[in-house]
């Protein structure tokens, strides 16, 4: 893509994203495709993966995530954006994302990450689960020779960035671990420039990466899809245990975590089971961790359910609360007062948000304007 | 689309259903030229083509033995171009099908040469054309081509299916190459079927299986898909799906059948004879057994069991005389 095009379009003020079908994304595209005609990439990268075992006898095994695919030469892995050429392993994806967009924070949702703020989003094509419910599939589920890229290395992303003084880069909207070279590389090259990195994850990445990555970040948003196992086998093709234990390793690193539940009517909305992740939640990440319950809408392959209930995601809200999780929001409900954060102490409205709108912020620093408690986060 | 029923057997009676088996049919034509390192030439695969499919159709004329498979409109032909230009469907086997498919009177730019990218074909060998003129060959990233709009589905197989198949074509041959694969152990006319998918990635789980079988089970591809036929002049029995040069058989063949089970079933039997005779374990024996048939038999796709098989086999010499052979 032309770069002063692609500048040119940002300074608009709208988004710009692409992938096979042009009616893909809309929240994405806000009118700027038919004002603009971009020159899309074909090609694929060829940077060597990192986290990956040669075995013997031919093949490799990546230990990207805990699915460890055993991929042998000119395969894939199950992310599809992975291949293996001659034992060694190739990233696809490196510095071609197939939907760049600037969003508010708010947006990912990191509610208690320099509020008000915007984030240049990103993604590749590819992800190394398959949620029946996902509403980015177009990308997700696609290959990268099948989406539309851009050719945006990190160097360019951060210039974009800097010069348009976007403050954070968000790895967002497919899964990042997919992209991690990418991702991390872009992080890194941030962090020298004084700009910010956020992950918007599923969580699903092995231990050791997570750990180096985390270097380079300074917050990660994790769907945390369900508490139960099942759940995660048959509608997420994933599993629920090493994101339990990547959450816990997230929560000690320091960097800035918070949860997002989508609850999607008669597959994972119990009241036990928001028992069971408030519960897990306290347990384990602490009463301070923000917990986003969001309303559903029927994507993919759950068009045949309905919208989250209202009433379901107040019961989540209030039960989590009840178990003492002190920051739990709604999602996907614009106009609910459960948008907003409050003082766990005294109550008082900290940050009126609206949408992805901010219309108050009461907070002094980072502390309550009215009995000075300490919000947790990066204000 | 049925195969022909040659024998009907009530039997086999499985808890309480009553299954009522038909034979299905498969015809493995040999070259009895030796080994053909560098494979055959169009003019040899035209002859074991025309003796393939008048024995298959039961017809004198190839002819008439195409128009009993494929009727009338746009054909694809599927070719299998992962392992590029070392053991990729032959350029020499797909123009001598696309010759007899003009002879039996199917316009050229009615032909439609496939795979799931367009470079994949390039490296192959083929000419990438998709204009009006000649016979078509392009990949499903072609300018304008894509994937469907909307999913098929079966069983936990979700996938869009490329518009070749879904828009551009009637009917569709599969022409595959035998070979061993490193997670499914057979990569056949099956197998190739994930190169009309978009998202083939995600069903190598266990084998491929059930997810081959769904794959195509998918409406498109099981209602298109009218013959396999399977090249098994060089045969890849170790390594697969890529090229190992070390590992290469040479079987000299085609095999042919309507029923892309059944096809796959001999192919099988090739794989695991050469294994056998080069030395190498059992495909069960190094975590790859086949296990995709059985489940695509269980759907109802075709027949996995040899039994219920007719296999024949023909051999055809340099003069282009056939006589009755083995299948080892």
């Amino acid at each position: 893509m032309d770069r002063r095009m692609f500048l040119r379009c940002l300074g608009c003020g709208a988004a710009v994203a692409s992938a096979s079908q042009t009616d893909l994304l809309p929240e994405f595209l806000g009118g700027i495709q038919n004002a603009c005609a971009f020159d899309f990439t074909k090609k694929l990268s060829s940077v060597e993966a990192r986290y990956y075992k040669k075995l013997e006898g031919g093949g490799i095994e990546c230990h990207i995530c805990p699915r460890h695919c055993l991929v042998t030469d000119l395969e894939r892995g199950y992310c599809g954006t992975r291949e293996n050429r001659g034992d060694v392993y190739y990233t696809l994806v490196y510095g071609l994302p197939c939907a760049v967009n600037i969003d508010p924070i708010e947006k990912k949702p990191l509610f208690h990450f320099y509020p008000g703020t915007t984030a240049l989003s990103i993604a590749t094509a590819g992800c190394n689960v398959n949620c029946k419910f996902c509403q980015n599939w177009e990308i997700s589920q696609s290959r990268p020779e099948q989406t539309d890229n851009l050719d945006l290395p990190p160097k360019e992303l951060v210039e974009i960035c800097a010069s348009k003084k976007v403050p954070t880069i968000a790895y967002t909207y497919s899964e990042p671990v997919i992209f991690y070279e990418y991702m991390y590389d872009t992080a890194e090259l941030g962090h020298k420039k004084s700009i910010k990195s956020v992950m918007i994850t599923g969580g699903y990445i092995e231990k050791e990466p997570l750990a180096d990555l985390m270097k380079h970040l300074d917050a990660i948003k994790v769907d945390l899809k369900a508490i139960r196992e099942k759940y995660y086998r048959d509608i997420v093709k994933g599993e629920l245990k090493p994101i339990l234990d990547r959450l816990i390793q997230m929560k000690k690193s320091g960097v800035w975590l918070e949860i997002l539940y989508l609850v999607v009517p008669t597959l994972n909305d119990s009241e036990a089971e928001f028992k069971e992740l408030a519960q897990w939640t306290k347990a384990y990440l602490g009463t301070d961790t923000p917990v986003h319950f969001s309303r559903f809408y029927p994507h993919y392959l759950l068009r045949n359910l309905p919208l989250t209930p209202q009433k379901t995601l107040e019961t989540a809200h209030d039960i989590a609360r009840a178990e003492g999780l002190e920051f739990v929001y709604l999602g996907n409900l614009p106009g609910h007062p459960a948008e907003s954060t409050y003082c766990p102490s005294c109550g008082a409205l900290l940050i009126g948000r609206r949408g992805y709108r901010i219309y108050q912020n009461n907070l002094k620093g980072n502390r309550c304007d009215k009995c000075g408690r300490v919000i947790p986060g990066l204000f | 689309m049925a195969p022909d029923v040659k024998e009907k057997r009530i039997g086999d009676f499985v808890g309480r259903a009553c299954i009522l088996y038909s034979m299905s049919k498969v015809i493995v034509v040999r070259y009895s030229g030796g080994a053909q390192k560098k494979g055959l030439s169009k003019e040899k695969y035209l002859s074991l083509l025309g003796v393939a499919l008048t024995e298959l159709a039961g017809e004198q004329q190839v002819e008439k033995a195409i128009r009993k498979y494929l009727p009338n409109g746009v054909i694809g032909i599927k070719t299998n171009c992962l392992a590029r230009s070392f053991n990729s469907t032959p350029t020499a086997l797909t123009d001598a099908l696309s010759l007899l498919l003009t002879q039996a009177g199917f316009d050229e730019n009615d032909i439609i040469v496939w795979e799931r990218t367009s470079h994949e074909l390039a490296k192959a060998g083929y000419t990438l054309n998709a204009s009006s003129v000649g016979r078509r060959c392009l990949g499903t990233d072609a300018y304008g081509v894509g994937y469907s709009r909307g999913f098929h589905t079966s069983g936990e197989v979700n996938s869009l299916v490329s518009r070749i198949l879904t828009d551009l074509v009637h009917y569709n041959i599969n022409l595959p190459v035998l070979k061993d694969h490193s997670i499914a152990g057979l990569s056949g006319g099956m197998k190739n079927m994930f190169g009309a998918i978009n998202n083939p990635n995600k069903y190598h789980d266990n084998n491929c299986d059930p997810f081959c079988a769904h794959v195509n089970n998918l409406e498109p591809i099981k209602k298109k898909n009218r013959l396999t036929v399977l090249d098994a002049v060089k045969v890849q029995y170790n390594g697969g799906p890529g090229f190992v040069s070390e590992y290469i058989s040479y079987y000299n063949s085609i095999i042919i059948s309507d029923d892309p089970v059944a096809a796959d079933r001999i192919g099988l039997e090739i794989l695991k004879h050469a294994r056998q005779v080069n030395g190498l374990p059992p495909l069960e024996k190094v975590g790859r057994p086949v296990k995709y048939l059985k489940s695509a038999e269980s759907i109802g796709l075709g027949t996995a069991d040899t039994n219920r098989i007719d296999i024949v086999v023909l051999v055809v010499d340099k003069e282009g005389r056939q006589t009755k052979g083995k299948l080892f």
